[in-house]
């Protein structure tokens, strides 16, 4: 395995993230904070305003940790490196990557997660500040970490599959933004999933998009044993290989469509 | 005969518009298809969290789902008419294409804000105005004459869009690059998602104000609903002023600042 190119690609990837700092910032403080404000609004509304005292056998005090742990993996989900492989598609940009004795979809993407692993080490700094409050184990804290991160891959790898529809159609932004859609609500970034009715279980429960947030969470705050998060991690990875298959496939027959017109 | 000049410039924008539309025929059913989804998810959210509490802060589903109704309309009309034009408003500084626009015996602003027309997002202001109707009657709306007011409050969301997209766009003479910035402003617009009485007093009192989001569904529909205080008109009026006159400001000194990148 050449370790240099990836390790080149990864210091590229974080010098381009970083290289305008103030909008680094921005999109930090953006995507953190704005959602878990909206969130806790959520549940000011039903237990302060609305005089709840239980919602889906949570407490105000059980949805407001989940606000404020869900915070740190919600951070590492994210990365639009797939939008960029849709975007060499249709440019034709693609032939330049293909000249190269890399695999694309990984240069991209390890470029792509390098300011996520950036964040991945904030995010551990400032829970283990929130594990202390809470009084949550750090080692659970590393554990969600680990969970988190094999969920950015899965996220990637279910984009790179998505983005070679692009191949088909000229291109795949319209299919990645819904894909994206659904994921903020089936990742248990917007709400914890556990308030879906029981009826409603099964949607969130078939896709891998808890694993991304809510199942971190969920094992960051206690609530899953660790036997539960080792048979979890066991079917991130189980979708973290079927996905390098799907790669595999779709890569191989949008190759065979490719015009390389643009490029 | 200004005004008739402008109208005759705005005609021609929509007909080219039209032929560009027309010659990307599958874009059309994509971008239904990302917003239909935007909707579901957007209403799949309080449908979950209706499936556990019967009211959010005083507003039944039915009310909420009014307001949802009304706050798509109001987003689809902005998208129909503005959004592309802050999609591409940094590059106009960036690339030095504010250049042509600045020759031009027109308002430079004007035609950097109206030349791209997403013709495909009307369906969603229908789409919207189905929900609106559908809830209308459960949600406690009078309708008769009252629907006149729909409209009216259609274009109070969409100018308030405006205005607010604006103040943040006009950032990018400062910053460089906007794409920060801009998606600062899609996290704040999540404020815009849920009705404002929800909101704690601080949060409310910012977005009635200094972020005045929840003019784009929310105060609309409460005034649809139940009509708003004398002072609740007053602050709007004043609000939606203040945003104008500082946005011209802002125009002007950007002004000064741009460098012409092209040249």
């Amino acid at each position: 395995m050449n370790l240099q190119w990836r390790i080149a690609a990864l210091k590229n990837g974080f010098q381009d993230a970083t290289a305008y700092r103030v909008e680094f910032l921005f999109e930090i403080l953006g995507s953190a904070f704005v959602p878990a404000a909206i969130q806790w609004v959520l549940w000011y509304a039903l237990f302060q305003i609305g005089g709840a005292t239980e919602v889906g056998g949570m407490s105000y005090s059980d949805l407001v940790h989940y606000t404020l742990v869900s915070l740190l993996f919600s951070q590492i989900r994210g990365g639009d490196h797939d939008f960029e492989l849709q975007e060499m598609i249709r440019s034709g940009h693609l032939s330049n990557y293909l000249l190269r004795p890399v695999s694309v979809v990984e240069f991209i993407y390890i470029r792509g997660v390098a300011s996520r692993l950036f964040i991945a080490c904030l995010c551990l700094l400032v829970g283990s500040g929130i594990a202390a409050t809470l009084g949550l184990s750090p080692l659970r804290l590393i554990g969600a970490m680990v969970l988190a991160l094999i969920g950015n891959i899965i996220h990637y790898q279910i984009g790179a599959a998505l983005s070679t529809t692009a191949f088909l159609w000229e291109e795949a932004y319209s299919i990645l933004m819904v894909k994206n859609m659904v994921v903020n609500l089936l990742s248990g970034e917007l709400i914890p999933l556990n308030l879906f009715p029981a009826s409603m279980q099964w949607i969130w429960k078939s896709t891998p998009f808890y694993l991304y947030v809510f199942g971190p969470t969920q094992f960051a705050l206690g609530k899953w044993t660790y036997l539960e998060y080792l048979n979890q991690l066991g079917i991130a990875v189980m979708w973290m290989l079927g996905m390098w298959a799907v790669i595999r496939l779709t890569w191989s027959l949008g190759m065979k469509r490719y015009l390389s017109l643009g490029g | 005969m200004r005004l008739a000049y402008y109208l005759e410039i705005y005609r021609v924008q929509i007909k080219n518009n039209f032929v560009r539309e027309a010659v990307y025929r599958t874009n059309f059913l994509t971008a239904v298809t990302v917003d239909v989804i935007w909707i579901a998810v957007e209403v799949s959210l309080f449908t979950v969290l209706y499936a556990n509490v019967n009211t959010l802060a005083g507003w039944t589903k039915e009310q909420v789902y009014f307001f949802l109704g009304i706050f798509f309309s109001s987003d689809a009309l902005f998208t129909v008419f503005f959004q592309r034009n802050f999609w591409n408003f940094s590059d106009l500084i960036n690339r030095g294409d504010l250049d042509i626009l600045l020759t031009k015996p027109v308002h430079a602003l004007f035609l950097a804000l109206s030349q791209s027309i997403n013709l495909t997002a009307i369906f969603n202001i229908f789409l919207g105005l189905a929900i609106t109707v559908q809830y209308a009657g459960p949600a406690g709306f009078l309708g008769g004459a009252r629907w006149l007011l729909v409209g009216v409050w259609l274009l109070v969301g969409l100018i308030s869009a405006l205005l607010i997209r604006f103040i943040f766009s006009i950032t990018v003479f400062w910053t460089e690059r906007s794409w920060a910035i801009s998606r600062l402003y899609y996290q704040f617009f999540a404020f815009a998602t849920k009705p404002d009485t929800i909101y704690p007093r601080a949060i409310r009192y910012l977005i009635l104000t200094a972020l005045p989001f929840a003019f784009i569904g929310s105060v609309p529909a409460r005034a649809l609903l139940y009509g708003l205080e004398f002072h609740e008109y007053v602050n709007l009026v004043l609000v939606l002023l203040s945003f104008c006159l500082l946005n011209s400001f802002l125009w002007k000194k950007a002004l000064l600042r741009y460098q012409s990148a092209s040249s």
